[in-house]
């Protein structure tokens, strides 16, 4: 007999629509909502609303004419994106980066994970109802945007990277600027704290919500600060040191149970770790050349297929390039964190309340068009 | 916690958040009025790309090669050239750009082997129909010596 005839028909089951226009859905996530009075009994996100086809336009593209569209997909964070990508490349084809390149890299990818973790801060106590620590993040993200202006010469979609190295060297105002970003940054946190962390309203709204444990994240693919906030110190930057991340003294903030103060705190520690591996990359940053001599335009690299992941600002992210010997690649793909941090929603989602949905989906910090790219 | 203690905490929470808001009223404001203030651009800031003026020609130096063309990933760059005659070097006569699929990653100004383009300084650009957006980077040019 099928247990769901003998179930009773739940009359007052209604659906709704969360987003795709709604403010907390950042991008366009639309979650079909079947709800019980206020209570959520199945939750469905749709996803494809920012499909652009930027793995077939890969296909299409040169190696080097693919690089300005990976910044566009995870556009908080693309400079880390655009690093990937050429590491990705440079291990297909063997190229040789310059020490002082890599450091360069490194320096403004974490720089890149800062300014994403502070928008996504602003934006979720935004989703709680706090609008002034919005104000706050975005003034400290400017100044983390303006040095990255500086550099590469744009604000959000950077190309920065070259295969062989990076388009623009740093000069010393770079360097200073970092410094004094940093120890303006750690001068912010006690007010940050005071204004947020400390508050009771948000830690009633964080606390025991949204609890992504051990087990729920591993069989959902969850990576990122969402699997180290239930306790898994998985972080690609430390597992599979790629550039010279090996090199440097940091620690993977862990949480313990999971829950949405966890993936917060997590993520407020990480903007400390990445302040101290800029600090640590600046002391160390070598002189000589910030890209090869040698200037790869058509790379064409040998038949085969390659993976190269990374540590993006929301969890790992991977390309996966097959390449048939010519200049065009056979296929490109991406694998984005996002599409699995989204995927654990089904399960946490049901028998919350709606305004705590608004919460969980602020929590797990999702970038709908790198899902759907 | 006890409720009383929770009440009492929370209230103290609210008073401290309060200090901080309070104690940034006083701090100079960081933003600007932007149509009567502007802010400085930075020396690497990427505008559309238009042609370098060589000192020693007074004019660029673009031969029409088509690197721009074949390098762009969307396609944006049309240029044409022509030669005055037969032994002369080829001279580019027009060069078109389409701004609005130009995504500003600079690839062109990497791949020119004559290294006559350079990105503009220029951010304020609106239009009325898209084909606002079609520059003629030799026109300019020669608008900006007249």
């Amino acid at each position: 007999m099928d247990e769901q005839l003998l179930e009773p028909v739940r009359e007052n089951i209604y659906q709704l629509n969360l987003g795709p226009q709604h403010p907390s859905t950042h991008g366009v996530l639309r979650v079909l909502l079947k709800l019980d009075g206020e209570y959520i009994v199945e939750a469905e996100p749709v996803i494809g609303y920012g499909h652009r086809g930027h793995e077939k336009m890969g296909e299409n593209h040169t190696y080097l004419q693919f690089m300005p569209n990976t910044s566009r997909m995870d556009y908080l964070s693309g400079l880390i994106y655009n690093h990937g990508y050429c590491l990705a490349v440079e291990k297909m084809c063997g190229i040789e980066v310059p020490e002082r390149a890599r450091y360069i890299r490194v320096i403004c990818a974490e720089l890149n994970r800062i300014s994403s973790h502070l928008l996504w801060f602003g934006t979720y106590v935004m989703d709680l109802g706090g609008f002034t620590p919005f104000l706050y993040c975005f003034d400290d993200r400017e100044q983390i945007l303006d040095l990255l202006d500086g550099v590469s010469g744009s604000r959000l979609t950077y190309s920065y990277c070259r295969f062989g190295g990076v388009n623009r060297d740093v000069d010393d105002a770079f360097v200073a600027g970092a410094r004094r970003f940093i120890a303006r940054l750690r001068s912010r946190w006690v007010d940050y704290h005071n204004l947020v962390t400390k508050n009771v309203i948000f830690i009633h709204r964080v606390r025991d919500v949204g609890i992504i444990d051990r087990d729920l994240a591993l069989r959902f693919g969850v990576t990122g600060p969402n699997l180290r906030a239930a306790g898994v110190a998985y972080d690609l930057r430390k597992i599979e040191p790629y550039e010279v991340y090996d090199r440097f003294d940091f620690e993977v903030p862990i949480g313990g149970k999971g829950d949405a103060q966890d993936r917060y705190h997590v993520r407020l520690a990480e903007m400390e770790q990445s302040c101290r591996i800029i600090e640590q990359a600046i002391e160390a940053l070598p002189a000589g050349r910030f890209r090869n001599e040698y200037r790869y335009q058509h790379v064409t690299p040998p038949k085969g297929d390659y993976y190269l992941g990374f540590e993006s600002a929301r969890g790992a992210t991977g390309y996966y390039l097959v390449s048939d010997g010519s200049r065009y690649p056979y296929r490109c793909h991406i694998r984005v964190p996002s599409f699995g941090n989204l995927q654990v929603l089904t399960e946490v989602l049901k028998g919350t309340m709606v305004a705590d949905a608004i919460s969980i989906l602020g929590s797990v910090d999702l970038v709908i068009p790198e899902i759907d790219r | 916690m006890g409720y009383w203690k929770e009440i009492v905490e929370g209230g103290w929470s609210l008073v401290e958040g309060m200090r901080v808001t309070a104690k940034r009223l006083v701090r100079p404001v960081v933003t600007v009025q932007y149509p009567r203030q502007t802010i400085d651009m930075t020396l690497a800031y990427r505008g559309h790309i238009e042609l370098k003026k060589f000192a020693e020609s007074g004019s660029h130096r673009c031969v029409a090669c088509g690197t721009c063309e074949r390098t762009c990933p969307s396609h944006v760059i049309k240029v044409q050239g022509v030669k005055a005659h037969a032994r002369s070097d080829k001279v580019a006569t027009h060069y078109w750009i389409d701004f609005t699929r130009c995504s500003l990653c600079g690839l062109c100004v990497e791949a020119c082997p004559t290294e006559t383009l350079k990105f503009s300084r220029e951010y304020q650009l609106d239009g009325e129909t898209r084909w606002d957006g079609v520059i003629d980077l030799i026109q300019r040019l020669e608008e900006n010596r007249s």
